[in-house]
């Protein structure tokens, strides 16, 4: 028992000074209102200003698009990866974590002198007399500034799933007079999907969660959840650390649900496995 | 399709997906290289001025610093919480393990801009260095990093007869661990280090806002060079992007160094 305590202090230290106390109290902020008493009034805030509405139909369409497009580009991409020679495949493994790790304030200052006002990219379309078509400070370019993430997170996760499919299988079933489609439908289709509706939750998890992408890229011209949790806590005359709070709740709350079910669709599947 | 076919198939795929995914920061490397590259195709010409100039500025050495010593004082962290943890849970207590799950999915229901909010609201007012609750955050955020790196470190050996003979020789618990458990999980221990490191490196969130820009690390000092002298920040943009392949590359050493006479066990316990 001694022993065990001494194992498990140091973790439980860290989880409970900078994540148990502080969700803690966030929680208890965001029903506060001003003068300290119980009161729904952050969340009333939250569902009747147009500003912040906006921000959470910003967040949801930016991350449901970008997290739908990359899982899609994930799943041939793993595929692909699977197909290829064991050494070649952890070399590949290290470069899509690398890029992801690029992520932030360096991938949206990549795509600012690629796609910005004075990019290359503007530069071509005026040389070649095309009109401006794509915008990089806005929706869509910020979606398109996720899946550089988005993308190899997603094939890091469903590489593992798919390498684990057995290529005997396909010879079985073909043995036993199965057609290529019948076989994806009623084999691979049944394995692969739990995961990749896992994959899915996380991907839009991670989505809604960036704040350092679109804050370097758009500034605060392009509101979305985080930054404007960011703009609550850092914005000098307009902070407002507990309205702040309220957001980041009900964003923990979602997320939490959201990734537990992810997750759940998956462990039933591996129970009726064993 | 034959399995030739598909497999030239899946090589197109993937040097599409490179290709994709590297020009970004080719972009970036050719613009730290060039005198001046402004609504053209081409740069005007090619110079090292920016790298000697960035390199020579004061500001980038503390920079590096400030970001080094984060790095490091977070790993230590993450190894003092999570070693002695993932040990027990793999050698004398398999359960723990899912309930330790919970950590992997930290980052996506509490991603860092909420955490910090957290952090905020608790700690703002308290006369605690803020320096201190920052590597403590950090540290508990990179933890799925650390956690799933030395859990894979664990896989396939007896370490509980290892533990337990050092044991009987005498070896209190801590000595045994030290002398006999780090030196077989070593290459789990410096793959989770790195990590560990290189997240913490990189960090900006949490930094940014929870001690509002005054402790400038490496991609706090990137956006305010960003947002005034694009030439500097490709510049560091790339130095930053040398630096993680170099990370990426160590890991592939070890990886490719490791992996061989692990795998020769697995096979053979499979048979």
């Amino acid at each position: 028992m001694k022993t065990r305590l001494k194992v498990f202090f140091p973790l439980g230290l860290l989880v409970v000074l900078v994540l148990l106390l502080p969700i803690t109290v966030m929680i208890i902020a965001s029903f506060q209102s001003a003068d300290g008493s119980f009161s729904l009034e952050n969340y009333h805030q939250v569902v009747s200003t147009r500003y912040y509405t906006e921000a959470i139909r910003n967040s949801l369409a930016i991350s449901l698009v970008a997290s739908v497009i990359s899982l899609i580009i994930a799943i041939i991409g793993a595929w692909a990866l699977t197909r290829l020679a064991p050494k070649t495949k952890n070399i590949l493994i290290s470069l899509f974590n690398m890029s992801s790790s690029f992520a932030g304030v360096p991938l949206a200052f990549s795509l600012i002198i690629l796609f910005g006002n004075a990019g290359i990219w503007q530069a071509l379309m005026t040389a070649l007399h095309l009109p401006r078509t794509f915008e990089i400070y806005s929706l869509s370019g910020t979606t398109l500034a996720y899946t550089f993430f988005e993308v190899p997170l997603g094939i890091m996760f469903l590489f593992p799933v798919f390498e684990e499919l057995n290529p005997e299988w396909k010879e079985i079933s073909s043995v036993l007079g199965a057609k290529p489609m019948f076989f994806f439908k009623k084999v691979i289709f049944p394995v692969v999907l739990p995961n990749i509706v896992e994959v899915f939750t996380l991907l839009f998890a991670n989505a809604m969660g960036t704040y350092e992408t679109t804050f370097a890229l758009t500034g605060n011209s392009l509101v979305t959840i985080p930054t404007l949790i960011g703009t609550l806590i850092d914005g000098g005359l307009t902070a407002n650390v507990p309205l702040a709070c309220t957001f980041a709740t009900l964003f923990a709350l979602v997320m939490t649900a959201i990734v537990w079910l992810g997750n759940r669709v998956t462990r039933s599947k591996r129970e009726v496995k064993a | 399709m034959s399995p030739k076919a598909s497999t030239r198939v899946a090589r197109g795929i993937i040097a599409f997906l490179f290709v994709y995914l590297a020009t970004p920061i080719v972009v970036t490397m050719i613009y730290s290289f060039s005198t001046s590259w402004v609504k053209t195709i081409l740069p005007n010409g090619l110079t090292l001025k920016w790298y000697s100039e960035l390199v020579a500025s004061p500001e980038f050495m503390a920079v590096l610093l400030r970001s080094f010593c984060l790095g490091l004082l977070t790993t230590l962290i993450a190894m003092a919480c999570f070693l002695p943890v993932v040990f027990y849970a793999n050698v004398y207590n398999p359960k723990v393990k899912s309930h330790l799950r919970f950590i992997t999915v930290l980052p996506f229901t509490i991603p860092g801009i909420i955490l910090v909010t957290g952090l905020i609201q608790l700690y703002a007012e308290l006369p605690i260095p803020k320096i201190i609750i920052l590597v403590l955050a950090i540290s508990l955020l990179s933890l799925p990093l650390t956690y799933q790196a030395l859990d894979n470190a664990f896989i396939g050996r007896d370490f509980r007869a290892m533990f337990e003979q050092a044991l009987v020789l005498g070896d209190s618990p801590f000595k045994a661990f030290v002398k006999v458990i780090i030196p077989n999980i070593r290459a789990g221990v410096l793959v989770a280090m790195l990590l560990t490191f290189t997240s913490a490196f990189g960090e900006y969130v949490l930094t940014n806002l929870l001690l509002g820009g005054n402790f400038e690390t490496l991609k706090i000092y990137m956006y305010r060079l960003m947002r005034s002298n694009g030439q500097a920040s490709s510049v560091l943009t790339t130095i930053y992007f040398i630096f993680l392949a170099f990370i990426s590359l160590i890991l592939i050493l070890i990886m490719q160094h490791y992996s061989a006479p692990h795998k020769s066990t697995k096979e053979g316990a499979k048979k």
